[in-house]
């Protein structure tokens, strides 16, 4: 005998600590590498404080985005524990009905009438947009998901980018490639100047609205009845369902809700991007995605703060780390692969690994 | 109130019950014993939807419709469980305290009795519902802010019953209450369990601890690998040399 159980074992054991101890390493290297950028480029460039303080808000805004679209990820992940990676189509869906919506209401020249005219035009810009996200969602859930309940995990998740490409390239059959240009009223055009720093008035309603909607978001689940449903089915749909409980109604209901907040951020986003088109929801999505495993995918709080920890590294690392902005998206998957690296589970991640993982 | 007429039921290729036919009556605590694996929470579980029945049918006695009334696909009368979701055969009055208790780890004692009664709008009637529970759980409201997962066997397994009388069932169904208790609290158990169907529960008993359940039941059903070999009073079944043999450990 010349391998025992025990040697097997030993060797097994080995391979596991040299991973760990070679991800130590990197660990080390990549810290090393964002210190020595940040205090030789970064700092040495002597960029004033209220630059800093003008890019920490613009990754706010965009973190308050991320959140509302993270969210969309992690509701789903937590009840039927699939990646909805045709989440980013469903929000583009939003943004590209909320820019109809707007040309609608310019049409008729809502947009420069009456401030209260304006808001509620606004308000209704996003309802739409949201309903059309929630629409897109639920079917979604039922055409491309439901089938593939009792199928292997990695199924549905085929079915997800199947999804994601088909409403992509339906969007760019029916529109064209052209992007659609949202075009602010000038109401929400300007901004607020305090001091050196520049707040324009649609990132100050972004982030406020994102917010909002969060905190709604997080009554519904933690103080309503139907929240309360949410999650006993997150945790056992079958006891679940001995409660009474229609565990199908409520995996629409998870799909709606983050549905509908993936339609705002899709028109926030337009106001913000000015332009939609067919593919926009797709870097978004991902940058969402990313946000929703920084913070542990399938944690709703978790989801909210790494989506603003995300905007803030974004908006920020490329001036800290000397990198050209148009590379900034590397720095967020950077981070993504980081985290599937070092801590798979997350910043808060303990939710995950309960059972059903 | 309840009739299973033989009642196939499969995991897959596993045939695990094989033409199970029981009756418990209104009123009834009826006790299903067996060894491990002989399908008792199968049974349960085909009751309240959550496996679905290949074969057979399942009927649940209806109060709620008139003589006369156009029936649905059931007998005159009765209400076909067997076709329905899970969901929808706990509305109708069916509760389960499910193996191994299954209590929401994360949600909070309060929000786990919340969840048994669920499907109920009369808010009036949940709250006196909820003394109930608390009378003969008294542990459960010190406790009620606390995340379910972090009580103790005992108290879990309090929660589970008291969250299955949160729906005020018609019959409730009981998957081995003293598993995993106390010898004192097992007795405790069976006290409560006598007292709830003084209440007017019926209740339909699965247990491991077959002396303790006919003690407590009226009527008893012995199942043997997807099939009842044995039925009778309690009594008859405790006095079964065959049933003391084999389950009584005697
Ligand atoms: N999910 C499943 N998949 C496949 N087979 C199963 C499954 N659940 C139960 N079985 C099989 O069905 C049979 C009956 O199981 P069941 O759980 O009903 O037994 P039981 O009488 O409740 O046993 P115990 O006293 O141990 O709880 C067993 O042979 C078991 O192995
Ligand atoms: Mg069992």
């Amino acid at each position: 005998m010349t391998s025992s159980p025990a040697t097997v074992q030993a060797a097994g054991t080995e391979g596991r600590t040299s991973l760990r101890q070679f991800t130590r390493v990197l660990g080390a290297v990549i810290l090393l590498f964002v210190i020595w950028r940040v205090t030789t480029v970064g700092l040495s460039e002597g960029y004033p404080a209220s630059f800093w303080i003008s890019q920490a808000l613009n990754g706010l805004v965009l973190g308050g985005v991320y959140a509302l679209v993270a969210l969309g990820y992690t509701l789903v992940y937590g009840i039927l524990f699939m990646i909805n990676f045709a989440h980013g189509e469903v929000m583009m869906i939003g943004g590209i009905t909320g820019y109809f919506a707007l040309q609608f209401a310019q049409a008729r020249g809502w947009m420069e009438g009456p401030w209260a005219v304006v808001v509620v035009a606004l308000l209704l810009i996003m309802f739409i947009g949201m309903a059309a996200s929630v629409l897109i969602g639920v079917t979604l859930e039922r055409l491309a998901y439901r089938p593939l309940r009792q199928a292997p995990r990695l199924v549905p998740l085929i079915s997800a980018i199947g999804a994601s490409l088909f409403l992509q390239y339906s969007v760019l059959l029916i529109f064209g490639v052209s992007p659609h240009s949202y075009r602010k009223p000038a109401l929400i055009s300007g901004g607020l100047r305090l001091g050196d720093v520049f707040i324009p008035y649609t990132g100050a309603i972004i982030f406020v609205t994102s917010i909002l909607l969060m905190l709604a978001l997080y009554f519904i689940i933690q103080r309503t009845k139907l929240g309360r449903a949410m999650r006993a089915v997150a945790e056992d749909r079958s006891t679940a369902s001995l409660m009474g409980v229609d565990v199908n109604a409520v995996i629409v209901v998870t799909f709606m809700l983050g549905s509908a907040l993936a339609g705002a951020a899709g028109v926030m986003l337009g106001f913000h991007n000015t332009v939609v088109k067919f593919n926009s929801g797709f870097l978004p999505g991902l940058k969402a995605f990313t946000a929703a495993v920084l913070g542990g995918i399938g944690n709703i709080p978790g989801a909210m703060f790494g989506a603003l920890l995300l905007g803030l590294i974004e908006a920020i690392g490329p001036s800290a780390l000397g990198i050209p902005t148009e590379y900034k998206d590397v720095i967020a998957f950077s981070l993504l692969v980081l985290i599937l690296i070092f801590r798979p589970t997350g910043l808060f991640g303990e939710v995950l690994s309960e059972k059903k993982a | 109130m309840l009739k299973l007429d033989s009642v196939h039921t499969y995991y897959g290729h596993i045939h695990a019950l094989k033409g199970v036919s029981l009756t418990v009556n209104e009123g009834e605590i009826v006790t299903l014993i067996g060894s491990n694996g002989a399908g008792k929470t199968t049974t349960l579980n085909t009751i309240s939807g959550v496996l679905s029945a290949r074969a057979g049918a399942v009927y649940l006695q209806d109060t709620t419709r008139k003589a006369g009334e156009q029936h649905g696909n059931g007998r005159d009368g009765d209400i076909r469980l067997d076709q329905l979701p899970a969901h929808e055969v706990a509305r109708l009055g069916v509760s389960q305290s499910p193996e191994g208790r299954k209590i929401f780890a994360r949600l909070s004692v309060q929000e786990n009795l919340a969840m048994g009664a669920f499907a109920r709008t009369d808010a009036d009637g949940v709250r006196l519902d909820l003394e109930r529970v608390f009378e003969l759980f008294p542990r459960l409201k010190e406790r009620l802010s606390q995340p379910g997962g972090t009580l103790s066997g005992g108290e879990q397994q309090m929660l589970a019953i008291g969250r299955a009388l949160m729906s005020r069932p018609r019959i409730l169904l009981l998957d081995e209450p003293s598993m995993g208790l106390a010898p004192i609290l097992v007795q405790q158990i069976f006290q409560i369990i006598r007292e709830i169907n003084a209440q007017g529960i019926t209740i339909l008993l699965v247990e491991q601890n077959a002396q303790a359940a006919l003690q407590v039941a009226d009527r008893g059903y012995v199942l043997e690998t997807g099939n009842i070999v044995l039925s009778g009073a309690a009594g008859d079944l405790l006095a079964n040399p065959q049933v003391a043999e084999a389950y009584l450990g005697i």
